[in-house]
């Protein structure tokens, strides 16, 4: 995983690489490349130029309007709320992504059997399973009127909840209902770093008699250290990308934004709004900030690979 | 008798492994169960608290398949991520051996940008994405459906690229030396040592493609035309939400890739776990 994040910029298995045989490459490679600026680098930049554009998606693109798209968007209060919501999403699915992986990944690898083989592969299940067809079963789980979830809590008294429907309760039901995934995954990452371990120092920690929870907290948890910051890293910056379908599927942003992010709204203001322009301007700013974090990590790779 | 103290303690800890794994795995696959479970029960019972009915039926199934495209929709979907998995494999093969094979000095720009597109969100391109699509009369097509999404093949490229770069070196030059042509060596020496890898992209491509939501919403929204995640949407009605068929018809629509799952766990959770990310 981390090596795929920091591919070798140096060559392959070629030893002579003559001018006349890199050449040779470019028939090779030109679908690649091809499909990749079409879809992607040029998707991107002309965002950029759409965001100074006024357009409204159902008409002809009209004229050019300079900022008035980034004025418009930070002047409805929508767009800063959802920027907003975008960081409480990734800090609600930061355990589901590093602790709670972490605990089970470690249970798992405890004790090797026909019994963790099965656990592992059921506890996979909800990366396997379609987002959409897992949002439906929860949505009819959470039905206000007869739904398990209220029928449930009425078993211990409480007053029926209007799950989805109600700010208090709708981000932390889309944070629960993708944290399964998450944490499915994110526990498949982990046990393959458990795999790396250094044997010489479970093998220590057995001669001191150290308790399992002392070698846990101490030899183990310790070399997951590297694993734990990346996926942190990386569910702080793709939370709000992760709950976007469940977001479409059970609250479309509502109630009052409190389930929106800036991804979903790039969605809304584009396809419901037929605000080309605005949603342009809002995607640029999204994609600046992946540029400018995208480049940060490159340079910092190379300088780091100097010296 | 400190002997079998310990095996009472070790007794212990076995149920507390077992019960805490087991509470936390029914919590994350209750959801999908507990829908499953209710597509077999009959109309009037479906808010029943009861797991089983006492009259289980297929009537909601019956409905699905009468009234819902289901054929026509695992059809299309299957002809996406199938479209997808195969056409981003083949550029990524030609792509990751040629960036091995032929060591062009470009290879660490090509590298960097394919790095960086893995990090482009999906959902910040769509604007363009959409209008281009819609330009190339692609909507609602097939087409439109496959292509663009092989632009996000970098991902796969990057894959076997790691694969290519770990055969011995003088494999190649051996082939090299003996006068194969290039495409010769990618044929006969190169393929078929990567043959699980590509296995592995094959399947990780095939089941993030089937599961995909957001492209086939915006380029087929047509009720016909489109993918079975999106065909879901046709369960809710003015007059409300039919649950009997809509989970019927997200049991139909997972089948296929469980089945696979269930038939190829340690394969399918090796390919994802090459992916890293995603």
């Amino acid at each position: 995983m981390t090596s795929l994040l920091t591919p070798t910029p140096t060559r392959g298995v070629a030893t002579s690489g003559s001018p006349r045989r890199g050449a040779r490459a470019w028939p090779y490679l030109t679908p690649v490349l091809a499909l990749l600026l079409v879809w992607v680098y040029g998707p991107a930049l002309f965002t950029g130029v759409l965001s100074f554009l006024e357009w409204n998606l159902t008409g002809a693109p009209g004229g050019f309007v300079g900022l008035d798209n980034y004025a418009r968007l930070f002047r409805e209060p929508e767009f800063g709320q959802a920027a907003g919501q975008t960081l409480l999403y990734a800090a609600a699915l930061l355990p589901f992504s590093t602790i709670i992986p972490m605990f089970l990944a470690i249970m798992l690898w405890q004790r090797p059997g026909r019994a963790s083989t099965v656990y592992r592969s059921l506890l996979f299940l909800p990366v396997m399973v379609a987002p959409v067809a897992v949002a439906v079963s929860w949505r009819f789980i959470l039905n206000p009127l007869q739904g398990l979830a209220n029928e449930t809590i009425a078993l211990v008294g409480l007053p029926p909840m209007n799950w989805l429907g109600d700010p208090a309760s709708a981000l932390i039901v889309i944070v629960i209902v993708t944290s399964a995934k998450v944490t499915a995954f994110n526990m498949l990452l982990y046990s393959a770093a458990l795999s790396t371990l250094d044997r010489r120092t479970l093998e220590a920690a057995r001669l001191e008699r150290a308790s399992a929870w002392e070698t846990t907290r101490f030899v183990v948890i310790p070399q997951l250290n590297r694993t734990t910051v990346l996926l942190g890293l990386l569910s702080i910056v793709l939370a709000g990308q992760w709950v976007f379908t469940n977001v479409s599927v059970l609250t479309q942003g509502g109630p009052d934004g409190v389930t929106d992010n800036v991804y979903y709204r790039i969605y809304t203001l584009g396809f419901e709004f037929f605000e080309t322009g605005m949603a342009s301007a809002a995607a640029a700013i999204v994609l600046l900030f992946f540029g400018i974090a995208s480049l940060g990590w490159v340079f910092l790779r190379r300088s780091r690979a100097r010296g | 008798m400190p002997g079998a103290e310990r095996a009472l303690r070790r007794q212990t800890a076995g149920v507390a492994w077992h019960l805490v794994l087991s509470v936390v795995t029914l919590a994350m696959i209750a959801p999908v169960l507990w829908g499953i479970l209710t597509s077999f029960k009959p109309a009037n019972e479906i808010y029943s608290l009861s797991p089983f009915s006492a009259h289980p039926t297929l009537e909601h199934y019956a409905h699905a398949i009468s009234e819902w495209p289901v054929a026509q929709l695992i059809g299309n979907t299957f002809v996406m991520a199938a479209g997808v998995a195969i056409g981003q494999l083949l550029i990524a093969v030609l792509g990751a051996f040629a960036l091995a094979y032929f060591a062009p000095s470009a290879r660490g720009l090509i590298l960097t940008l394919l790095t960086i597109s893995l990090a482009i969100p999906p959902q910040a391109l769509i604007i363009p994405q959409f209008l281009l699509t819609a330009k190339l009369g692609w909507l609602n097509s097939d087409l439109g459906l496959i292509v663009p999404q092989l632009g996000a093949s970098a991902l796969a490229v990057l894959l076997l690229l790691q694969h290519v770069d770990a055969l011995p070196p003088s494999l190649l030059n051996a082939a090299r030396l003996d006068g194969a042509r290039p495409l010769e060596v990618l044929w006969s020496i190169v393929l078929p040592a990567l043959r699980p890898a590509i296995a592995a992209v094959t399947i990780l491509v095939f089941i993030t493609t089937w599961n995909d939501y957001l492209w086939p919403l915006l380029v087929a929204p047509r009720q016909i035309d489109t993918t079975v995640q999106i065909g879901l949407r046709q369960f809710e009605t003015a007059e409300g939400t039919n649950f009997g068929g809509l989970l019927a018809a997200a049991t139909l629509t997972s089948l296929p890739i469980l089945v696979v799952y269930l038939v190829a766990s340690r394969r399918i959770t090796d390919a994802f776990l090459q992916s890293g990310i995603k």
